[in-house]
């Protein structure tokens, strides 16, 4: 039974109650909570210490007791790490580089395209060539480069304390440790931004010539609460569903990078680098590379699950909108495997 | 069309010397290099390397010459040396360079000392460059010296010698990616939501969602270490032709580097290309080809009473096709390329796996001619694609 209420349902309550319907986003939305809450209990959960090395236990097979007589649920590394541990605090790592870096990039991508496509003029043109320059460059290639360098002088760079204390606080990681983080996460946003900037841009050109908003204009509204008030909102279905392809994209790329051994550094662990380990000994242990595998497989498939989800739920008189930017984005992702990505 | 073509070659060959100039930079302020490993074993006794061995070297890798004039002799080969006209050198005492920095010592007025670089005790000039050997310039061709993998040699061989590799493996895969991935596309979108087109949308779902890496690492799990010890014919894990010749179950003796022996090592890096894309491609066309479907001109081609064959694929598929033109534009730079993570995952030897040995070796001139190369080709690729886009589509004009 429903009760009536006074007030007619917001647009957020009516996306919601139509992304409940859709039981396999719901299904994904929930793996996807346990496993970063769970991430986030890491010390409390975690069986063992993250680094603890112990070569007579090293190797020991999924489910079974190590050498010296210790349960591990998804066996040790070739050091004898315990590997439920570690990826417990790799999705920590994992996940926030991922969530920080669309986070970010699609705010900046969000208002730089908002100014560029509101004003027009010089400052579209500014961006938009600034767009263009960025987008011809190699991703993939800029992105190995510039992360080997940052990695192998990572003191060269300054970064302020105050952020590498936040960072390694929320991944549980040393200050050092975050120095790189920090380096690769800023070098994701460097180039990750342009996309969303792009169809922001494209779709606030078309919104800033609807009537309300020149009738907000005559009214006295300014610029600034225009944008915010009236365009942005209007963007907004598209932003959503980049955000969450953005998502498993940085989430793959990341591990990309650590697997080819640019990315997060061991011992600091991450999906990446511990596939990249276990691909080293899969000949001798086979099940070695499935366990880092697992939850990269899983997050990617949960998070573009939520997208779809996402994509049926939101408004439906913006649906030609939603799709055209999902296959912006697609058209990004198929382009960015033709850079020596895949 | 003209004013086109010369307004967008101009436009590319800004951004082309731009991202050299980004590129460059990116790798100068790089760690390593040919210096690195000569420091740390300048102390041991015997091998100690003397200050004549390390000005040879520097000089070798110009690395006493100034950036500026790095980057253009990098880029163009120039200054080759003094200008000579009519029998006049000139602009021969230019200083290019500093081969040995002077040193200044600073006194502290707590009394502690420290040695900094200031000054120039041996000036390089561009009368000097002359004895040197000199590229021709990258945007010529001449990519200069490997510095770490193939020490001295040209980077144009170590280029040469992976390049079939890549070619053989992007080429077709790419290739029956798109033989098989705009079929299905199609199809799946004529009949929507028919069984064929859930199971499509499923697998292509799934496919684009993974990682490479993962499906990689997952393939050679299954073909080649469970099928081995399964018996029953399996495919090699890694490198384009095995080392010595190998028993496969039911097949029998493979004779290494024969063509069938190539032939399985192609199999599993070429299909996991194949899969990957092929879920990229269909997604792709199969949205686009519903987005047109539904259009006017699309039920007055029915209307007319045309086959419906017709009707898909002169009309709908046509104009579906145009936003797929600009994945065609890495194509080009893909195609040489190479896939860096699948060829590094199968041990592939091709451009891919170059650019990552480079890169995580320090050998920044071969890691910067890949890049420029890569480059180069992405912007000739989106020239192509935009002069193909205005022949397929009529409404939009160049200018």
């Amino acid at each position: 039974m429903t009760i009536p209420t006074s007030r007619p349902a917001s647009q957020s309550e009516l996306i919601w109650r139509r992304f409940r319907k859709h039981t396999v986003a719901m299904v994904c939305l929930l793996i996807l909570i346990t496993i970063y809450v769970g991430s986030m209990l890491a010390p409390w959960i975690a069986p063992y210490h993250r680094d603890v090395i112990s070569l007579g236990n090293a190797y020991t097979t999924p489910f079974h007791t190590a050498a010296d007589g210790s349960y591990h649920f998804f066996g040790t590394d070739h050091l004898g790490r315990d590997l439920f541990t570690r990826l417990i605090y790799a999705a920590r790592v994992s996940l926030t580089t991922a969530l920080t870096v669309v986070t970010i990039s699609t705010m900046i991508g969000v208002i730089i395209g908002l100014v560029a496509g509101y004003f027009g003029g010089w400052i579209d043109n500014l961006v938009t060539r600034l767009i263009e320059f960025i987008s011809t460059f190699p991703t993939f290639t800029l992105l190995l480069i510039a992360s080997a360098i940052v990695i192998q002088n990572s003191e060269a760079i300054p970064i302020p304390a105050f952020f590498s204390a936040i960072t390694g606080a929320v991944m549980a990681i040393s200050p050092r440790e975050a120095n790189q983080v920090i380096l690769i996460i800023t070098i994701f946003i460097m180039l990750g931004w342009t996309g969303v900037a792009r169809f922001v841009r494209g779709m606030v050109l078309s919104i800033r010539e609807q009537q309300y908003v020149e009738s907000s204009r005559a009214l006295g509204a300014s610029h600034f609460y225009n944008m915010f008030i009236h365009v942005l909102p209007n963007a907004m279905p598209p932003i959503i569903i980049s955000y969450t392809l953005g998502l498993s994209g940085t989430l793959v790329a990341e591990s990309g990078l650590s697997f080819l051994g640019f990315g997060i550094q061991d011992p600091t662990p991450s999906w990446g680098n511990m596939l990249a380990f276990a691909n080293s000994y899969m000949f001798s242990y086979p099940w070695m590379p499935l366990v880092p595998a697992l939850p990269i497989l899983v997050c990617s498939l949960a998070i573009n699950y939520i997208g779809d989800g996402l994509r049926d739920a939101l408004d439906p008189r913006v649906q030609t909108e939603i799709r055209r930017a999902q296959r912006v984005a697609q058209l990004a992702a198929i382009r960015e495997r033709s850079n020596p990505q895949s | 069309m003209a004013t086109f073509l010369t307004r967008r070659i101009i436009q590319m060959f800004v951004v082309l010397i731009a991202s050299a100039l980004v590129s460059f930079g990116l790798l100068y302020i790089a760690p390593g290099g040919p210096m690195s490993g000569l420091r740390q074993g300048q102390n041991s006794g015997r091998n100690k390397i003397s200050s004549e061995d390390i000005l040879r070297i520097k000089e070798r890798f110009e690395l006493d010459l100034y950036i500026p004039y790095r980057f253009s002799r990098w880029l163009i080969g120039f200054p080759a040396g003094p200008i000579t006209i009519a029998g006049h050198a000139l602009l021969g005492n230019t200083v290019v360079g500093c081969a040995i920095p002077g040193q200044a010592r600073l006194r502290y007025p707590d009394g502690h000392t420290e040695i900094i670089e200031d000054g120039c005790q041996q000036e390089v000039t561009i009368a000097d460059l002359s004895s040197r050997r000199t590229s021709h310039g990258i945007l010529f061709g001449d990519f200069g010296l490997s510095q770490v993998i193939l020490r001295d040699r040209p980077i144009a061989t170590l280029i040469a010698s992976r390049l079939p590799y890549t070619l053989q493996l992007m080429g077709v895969s790419s290739l029956l990616a798109l033989l098989i991935g705009v079929p299905l596309g199609v199809y799946s979108a004529v009949r929507q939501y028919s069984r064929f087109d859930y199971t499509m949308t499923t697998i292509s779902f799934i496919g684009s969602s993974i990682p490479t890496f993962v499906i990689g690492i997952i393939c050679i799990l299954i073909f080649a270490i469970a099928a081995k010890e399964a018996g029953l014919p399996f495919l090699p894990p890694g490198n384009a032709v095995a080392n010595s010749d190998y028993v496969m179950p039911f097949i029998g003796d493979v004779v290494a580097e024969s063509s069938l022996d190539r032939f399985l090592h192609f199999v599993m890096p070429c299909g996991v290309l194949v899969f990957v894309n092929i879920a990229g491609y269909s997604r792709f066309i199969r949205s686009g080809m519903l987005e047109v479907l539904r259009l006017d001109y699309v039920r007055t081609a029915r209307a007319k009473g045309l086959q419906e064959r017709t009707v898909v694929l002169k009309h709908a598929l046509r104009n579906a096709m145009l936003p797929f033109i600009t994945i065609m534009a890495g194509v080009l730079a893909e195609l040489f390329g190479g896939a860096a993570i699948t060829e590094s995952i199968f041990n592939w030897p091709g451009l891919g796996r170059l650019l990552v040995d480079s890169i995580g070796r320090n050998d920044y001139s071969v890691a910067m001619a890949l890049t420029m190369v890569s480059i180069f080709l992405l912007l000739i690729g989106y020239l192509i694609t935009d002069i193909l886009y205005s022949i397929l589509d009529p409404r939009i004009r160049l200018s």
